[in-house]
């Protein structure tokens, strides 16, 4: 089995390569302003939705800078959502492929996941600018953040696969996973401070949700310059890493029928 | 006597579901629950127990009418599709020119597919860049190199496919129809081209509906008809007996001199 990875690895990686560079080549070709729109679209989501939530619904989260507090939430849970619904279309977008060729079903999820994790990469660039800018300040914690996103990435390709199999089965799920999207934003606490919510129990049950650690994990080092707790580091490798297992299981289960669907 | 056979199909048999699977909705599955519809699985053997073996080097037709199965074994010989039952073995590097053009993308330039599509085809980065002056010399698509495919003609990026797809040496080599394609010149070049590829030496699978080309160029063929092996043998004795009972007439006494 990992023999059989590890082979399928070094003769696939190329195409993994060229399966991103395409990606981006697609998505930056013919817009004017190029890269320029990948940087500007998460600082203006954040502008409207400080203007709308800030102002008002007077939302605020205690001690930190509102903007920085948002802006956070927004990148991480933005590289979520369209990564996963990329990964989601990719293996039925790419059904004429594998009717003509033998190719690793897997390679076209993970290929999204890994596009949209680099392009993720660059919309850090906002959101250090935002948090210089609100003087919210830097700390030697922040070394630490790759890891957060190491584990975001597993639970976003664990989402990915399971989600490209069922859309398989599923044509509407393309639908149905856009409205579980918008669901997923507002249970998340991207614009709202957890704390403010009366109800123990609803805040317990939202902590249910793997999106909330991950971006707690990133607020604690840059909002609050401290060092998460185990408790953190668990929860987001946890979240990650069972994802993963779960949607990698789902995916081989179904693989081999894919090709009676195209 | 482990290389003496190239491929070697154990009782292939191939199950479709016809009417269970493809487009299936959340939608349709509560409307067919409240309806109390209930779909039975309507079972389809495309193929059924079929056995053959392709020796090394050796250049096998396969003939059929619509519907007989060739096209799914060629995908299970591609790996493309995992059999119901029994099991396909290919002891080497198996090049399955079934489609062109696997892989486009039309808002990329031709520079840039060849990259992608060869990816694609399985070909490795090293091999795709020494092959590049060949695959552009082949196609006569200098001038359109930074141009993308998507404003190509279907004739120029047919030229395109080909070329990359021809590229290969395969130790086996599966081909659906001599293709030609482009004008009238790149015509001849391209199936002049697969004709060498064929004769070249390498193991050849070869499905063709012109009982010509299989009697010209196989020794051997099998014959399937609705998932059945129903003749192995000489090409010629073959494509005969296929012939005359794909246009119900009787076997001819002197097919060999009658057909090719």
């Amino acid at each position: 089995m990992t023999a059989r990875l590890i082979l399928s690895w070094r003769k696939y990686r190329f195409l993994l390569f060229e399966l991103i560079k395409r990606d981006f080549k697609v998505k930056y070709k013919r817009s004017a302003l190029g890269m320029l729109w990948s940087l500007l679209y998460p600082v203006l989501m954040m502008c409207v939705m400080a203007l709308v939530f800030r102002n008002v619904f007077r939302f605020s989260a205690p001690g930190v800078s509102y903007l920085s507090y948002l802006m956070i939430g927004l990148t991480l849970f933005n590289y979520y959502s369209e990564a996963s619904n990329l990964s989601m279309s990719s293996v039925v977008a790419n059904f004429s492929l594998l009717n003509k060729v033998y190719l690793p079903k897997y390679i076209f999820p993970l290929s999204k996941c890994l596009f949209v994790g680099i392009n993720f990469l660059l919309t850090l660039l906002p959101l250090y600018a935002v948090i210089l800018l609100t003087g919210t300040g830097l700390c030697w914690q922040h070394l630490l953040l790759p890891y957060d996103y190491l584990c975001l990435l597993l639970f976003t390709l664990g989402m990915g696969l399971a989600l490209s199999a069922a859309a398989v089965l599923l044509r509407d799920l393309f639908y149905i996973y856009g409205i579980i999207l918008t669901i997923w934003t507002y249970l998340t606490p991207i614009m709202y401070d957890l704390n403010s919510i009366g109800s123990p129990r609803l805040i317990a049950l939202m902590k249910l949700n793997p999106l909330y650690h991950f971006i707690s994990f990133a607020r604690t080092i840059m909002l609050f310059h401290r060092t998460p707790g185990p408790g953190q580091f668990a929860a987001c490798a946890l979240s990650g890493v069972l994802a993963l297992l779960i949607g990698a299981s789902f995916f081989r289960s179904r693989q081999d029928t894919f090709i009676y669907y195209c | 006597m482990l290389d003496s056979w190239m491929i070697e199909a154990d009782s292939l048999s191939m199950r479709f579901n016809l009417g269970m699977e493809k487009s299936l909705s959340l939608k349709q599955w509560f409307v067919d629950a409240a309806l109390r519809k209930h779909k039975a699985p309507q079972e389809f053997w495309a193929l059924r127990d079929v056995s053959f073996t392709v020796g090394r080097g050796e250049v096998v037709g396969l003939v059929g009418s619509n519907g007989a199965g060739k096209s799914t074994l060629l995908k299970l010989l591609a790996g493309v599709m995992k059999p119901t039952r029994g099991h396909v073995r290919c002891s080497g590097s198996i090049c399955p020119m079934i489609e062109l053009g696997a892989g486009f993308d039309p808002q990329l330039t031709a520079r840039e597919n060849i990259l992608l599509s060869g990816a694609i085809m399985g070909y490795s980065r090293d091999f795709l860049q020494s092959r590049f002056d060949a695959i552009v010399d082949f196609s006569e698509l200098h001038a359109f190199l930074d141009v993308p495919v998507q404003n190509f003609s279907s004739g120029m990026s047919a030229r395109l496919a080909f070329s990359i797809a021809v590229q290969v040496e395969p130790e086996i080599l599966i081909v659906d129809e001599i293709l030609s394609v482009g004008d009238t010149a790149f015509q001849r070049k391209s199936a002049e081209k697969m004709r060498a590829m064929i004769g070249g030496g390498t193991t050849v699978l070869f499905v063709s509906h012109s009982l010509e080309q299989i009697c010209g160029m196989c020794s051997r063929a099998l014959w399937l008809d609705h998932g059945v092996l129903r003749e192995e043998g000489p090409s010629q004795l073959v494509c005969a007996h296929y012939r005359s009972a794909a246009l119900g007439q009787p076997v001819p006494d002197a097919p060999e001199e009658e057909l090719c």
